[in-house]
């Protein structure tokens, strides 16, 4: 019996049947199960519930604020998990410097606060209950030295405690925090009203998309005409993400995943689309890239096709460049050593092959100083997720 | 029992003596962190604030603390780690240098005790000696 | 075309590299003469193979070297790989060689080959027709190997235990697994044209206090994990221990269990090459003393019946040798074996019980790991210690075993970590120890021990 494959993004549904698959640009005024139904309700009369799996991006995710001691262990590991996890929205305090820390205006999913190995106790004390008091969140979870969770649960309301993601080694333990994680993304999706409504054409799980490519990439090589090491870049509507293969790193965690994952939340075409042109205004070599392209900086401003096109480019420029030597603000990724690059999501049904090689030779070539580029496969018929899909209907674990 | 963070700067050729600092401290009863080689000033100080250790001892084999350390009056001042001991050991500089010299440079860089081509264990007699008298 | 060969595609297109012609270099080795072959000499087992080590920056100082190794009548050249290119960092090594080439001076610790192009090295391998061995210890080594091969350079050492546990701090195991598959595949692809492409192990490791079940639990999982490939000649090794009679017991168990897992495996029509390195720790300053220090080595791999000895030079304290000093070490060794006449065989029961109890126990414990593939038994293993290799900097490895000599100089564990040692095994080891009474001693002792031959 075949599978009905259905995401759900933030800018397109995709449809995966047997022999092909669709895609619907999203209606914003329905909400995402009357959009579903209006534009694929015969799809679905012909599957049973039980054949019908769904995974989700639509959310944007768990917000989160992770509060750590210091930089090299908890807030990293913590970090680390958390993007892995699937969660796209990451906030860091340092321990030390939470008096003067702003205060997020917005509601938290999820605080996680994190520090010391166990044995050791004290590590946090009224600093912290004082700054949590001024923040709104959902969940709080605690993941530091064992001998302050006494403390802090009798301080914090409804805090989960679970084992110390920092081991007596200084190594990372990632499996609890990963799977409460997850635990919570997955409840968080079916308690989006919107999300709820599409058990109505499931019975099985509903997953959030990250989830699903990173199930994926383990078998991409062994499938495509991918090599390692490899990046896999989804540029969405709301936020950017980017899962790359661990020698491209060296930053001494220890973890069981062959692949990490990182989220640029402001590099989307639509719904975030003015921190895009904001951070592209903002880049030296933007200037050059429009040349390059044969286009103005007015283009930025357009709706157009060929805005979104130029716009889309952008981000796949930006994307490389946020990861390069050039920024060491975020995660440094050894670009040189790069095999393939792999595009996914809605930019492979707008962007050409030819427009993608371009922007990617003028990065290897301005940023990178070199004239060979990894190989560009572009994921056209959303393969990847189509094999993440698959592969989750016989697995299926409890976390990523 | 002490807490003890250590480690290397610098590469791989000093394993070997990292290793044997780790076994030594840990036969004179201390925990020991073991960082490794190539770490850096950052994780070293990171490691001693979530371990809430007792001394932190950084080896060096071929000079290559000068310079690299200078941060350190900074990074120790943005935690608040006065009682920590800082140790520094191993070969502090490059080519021919005078102890005389070179002690009281890294005790300004904010080092407590610092052994300049001192061998293993009358460096660590010495550690011990310090650590007793601090009650 | 097959996946394997478009991944080959993609990794020999290189900014540093001229396009590869598979194609004529599969007809270069198919029919390349048998006398490029290690393999080939290996299947004689007429004599002990003598290779030094050596690698120069410039094509022009490596055909030299090669003259003059040939002036020592040697039977294995080397190639030794500079550490750039090692990291994967052609730009550098191109760098560095330009600067080496314009300035006559020696900017790089070993040969460029990527950058050098398998075009121009093969002139050199083909010119000299002696087998050349490719030394390196790179984690991601499919460019380099690739280039070997095309260049007549038809035994590759190294592997993904091997080559990462002494060498890196924080290259992520599961990828360098994932690489050394690749080179292993692409060796028993060209393994089927000619002679047998040679893969090689690195036994040394740490080369520090490595206890023997530990050198060869290894050698014998990197073999395995290349004979599942295809692979069908393979080189176990491992280094002067200390005492001539460990190294013989080392030997005499290493060749009977790889053989006896190699049969397991399906690697029956695969042949097996015993490989011995002189002493690879720290090195006396006196000349005449190392010489006397090599010599014993030489002596040592005549009596465990190795089929090829890595060598030392005199200068070994003091950097890299000269070509002179390199070439009189080859010569001084052939001397040695030639005038080495009538080897006892000895063996002793009890020590090779002990050690083999001590191998399958490990064996058992990473054959009986839950994962699906050999690779990550062997990964999952180390992770957790089962396997564990003294004073390697990887952040994987536990570092929990300890070792130190017994009064004659065999490396004993005294502390087994997360090894599986069966407990007959592992009071054997403690009973043939006397360890000081104070701590420090003990360390005193094992300072001593690390150093034995200075």
């Amino acid at each position: 019996m075949s599978k009905l494959l259905i995401d759900v993004g933030s800018t397109y549904f995709k449809v995966c049947e047997e022999t092909n698959i669709t895609q619907h640009f999203r209606d914003f005024k329905k909400d995402i199960y009357e959009d579903l139904l209006h534009k694929c309700g015969d799809v679905f009369s012909r599957y049973k519930k039980e054949d019908v799996f769904i995974c989700s991006s639509a959310n944007g995710g768990l917000s989160t604020l992770i509060i750590g001691l210091t930089n090299s262990f908890s807030l990293k590991f913590a970090k680390n998990i958390a993007f892995n996890s699937g969660i796209n929205i990451i906030d860091t305090i340092l321990y030390s410097k939470i008096e003067e820390s702003k205060v997020p205006l917005e509601l938290i999913d999820v605080v996680i606060v994190v520090g010391g190995i166990d044995g050791i106790s004290g590590v946090f004390d009224e600093k912290l209950l004082t700054y949590l008091q001024k923040v709104q969140y959902s969940n709080i979870v605690y993941v530091g030295t064992v001998q302050d969770a006494n403390y802090l649960s009798s301080h914090i309301k409804s805090l989960k405690v679970l084992g110390n993601i920092i081991t007596g080694k200084l190594h990372v333990n990632e499996l609890e925090l990963k799977e409460y994680l997850t635990n919570l993304y997955q409840a968080d999706i079916v308690g989006k009203e919107d999300i709820k409504h599409l058990y109505e054409f499931t019975s099985n799980q509903i997953y959030s998309t990250p989830y699903i490519v990173n199930r994926s990439l383990p078998l991409i090589d062994a499938n495509f005409e991918v090599v390692n090491p490899f990046i896999v870049v989804d540029i969405g509507g709301a936020t950017t993400d980017i899962h790359y293969s661990r020698d491209l790193v060296r930053d001494n965690i220890l973890s069981d995943s062959e692949y990490d994952r990182l989220v640029f939340k402001k590099l989307g075409v639509y719904k975030s689309k003015e921190t895009l042109v904001f951070a592209a205004k903002n880049n030296e070599f933007v200037y050059e890239l429009l040349a390059y392209l044969n286009v103005t900086e007015n283009i930025l401003e357009e709706e157009s096709e060929k805005a979104l096109r130029v716009l889309m480019q952008l981000s796949i420029f930006l994307v490389l460049y946020k990861v390069s030597r050039l920024n060491p603000l975020y995660v440094t990724l050894h670009l040189e050593l790069l095999k393939s690059i792999v595009l996914t999501g809605g930019i492979t049904k707008v962007l050409s092959y030819a427009e993608v090689e371009a922007i990617i030779t003028f990065f290897y070539k301005k940023v990178m100083n070199l004239h060979s580029l990894p190989t560009i496969v572009l994921d056209y018929d959303y393969a990847i997720w189509t094999l993440g899909m698959k592969n989750n209907e016989h697995k299926e674990p409890k976390c990523l | 029992m002490k807490k003890v963070v250590t480690g290397v700067v610098g590469n791989d050729i000093h394993v070997v003596a990292n290793r044997l600092i780790d076994i030594s401290l840990q036969a004179r009863g201390f925990e020991v962190f073991n960082l490794g080689v190539n770490t850096s000033l950052e994780e070293f100080i990171d490691a001693v604030v979530e371990t809430d250790a007792d001394i932190l001892l950084i080896s060096s084999l071929n000079g290559e603390a000068e310079g690299w350390c200078r941060d350190l009056q900074f990074l120790r001042s943005e935690y608040d780690l006065k009682d920590v001991v800082f140790v520094i050991g191993g070969n502090l500089a490059v080519g021919e240098a005078k102890e005389s010299d070179i002690i009281p440079k890294y005790k300004s860089y904010g080092f407590d005790l610092v052994f300049h081509q001192v061998d293993l264990n009358t460096g660590l007699d010495v550690l011990e000696k310090y650590m007793s008298e601090l009650k | 075309m097959s996946l394997l060969q478009k991944e080959r595609d993609i990794i020999t297109r290189n900014e540093y590299v001229d396009a590869f012609d598979f194609d004529e270099i599969e007809a270069f080795i198919k029919n390349a003469p048998k006398e490029l072959f290690i393999s080939h000499h290996f299947k004689k087992r007429d004599r002990l193979l003598v290779q030094p080590r050596g690698g120069f920056p410039t094509y022009k100082k490596m055909f030299e070297l090669y003259e003059t190794f040939m002036s020592a009548d040697i039977d294995v050249l080397p190639l030794t790989i500079d550490s750039n290119t090692r990291l994967n960092d052609y730009a550098m090594a191109k760098k560095m060689l330009t600067l080496s080439e314009e300035n006559e001076m020696d900017m790089l610790n070993g040969y460029p080959l990527v950058n050098h192009g398998y075009r121009t090295t093969r002139k050199m391998v083909t010119h000299f027709n002696k087998p050349v061995s490719l030394r390196h210890g790179t984690p991601d080594a499919r460019l380099l190997v690739e280039t070997a091969l095309a260049s007549g350079i038809f035994e590759i050492e190294g592997g993904p235990i091997t080559y990462m546990l002494p060498y890196s701090k924080n290259f992520p195991l599961d990828k360098a697994f994932l690489y050394w598959k690749y080179v292993d595949k692409v060796c028993a692809k060209y393994s089927t044209l000619n002679e047998p492409i040679n893969r090689e192990s690195f036994g040394p490791l740490t080369a520090t206090l490595v206890p023997p079940c530990i050198v060869i639990v290894i050698q014998i999982l990197e073999m395995l994990l290349s004979i599942e490939e295809g692979v069908k000649s393979f080189s176990v090794s491992f280094s002067q221990n200390g005492s001539m009679m460990q190294d013989i017991v080392t030997s005499n168990v290493l060749k009977k269990l790889s053989r006896y897992y190699a049969d397991q495996f399906g690697g029956e029509d695969a042949i097996l090459n015993l490989v011995y390195h002189q002493w690879m720790g720290a090195f006396p300053r006196n000349k005449e003393l190392s010489d006397s220090l090599i010599n014993t080595n030489t002596v040592i791999a005549a009596m465990v019946r190795a089929d090829k000895i890595i060598i030392k030079t005199r200068d070994e304290a003091f950097g890299i040798p000269t070509m002179q000093c390199n070439a009189q070490s080859v010569a001084n060794t052939k001397y040695t074996l030639r005038t080495l006449k009538g080897l006892p065989l000895i063996h002793d029961e009890e020590e090779e019980a002990n050690l083999e109890a001590e191998v399958k126990a490990i064996m058992d414990a990473v054959l009986n790991d839950s994962a699906d593939t050999l690779w990550r038994k062997v990964f999952n293993s180390i992770k957790s210690g089962v396997i564990d290799v003294p004073f390697s900097p990887h952040i994987i490895n536990k570092n929990e075993v300890i070792t130190i000599r017994d009064e004659n100089g065999n490396i004993r564990i005294i502390e087994k970590g997360q090894l599986p040692l069966p407990d007959k095994c592992f009071a054997y080891e403690k009973s043939k120890v006397n360890l000081p009474a104070s701590k420090t001693e003990v360390i005193n002792k094992m300072i001593h021990d690390i150093g034995a031959m200075l």
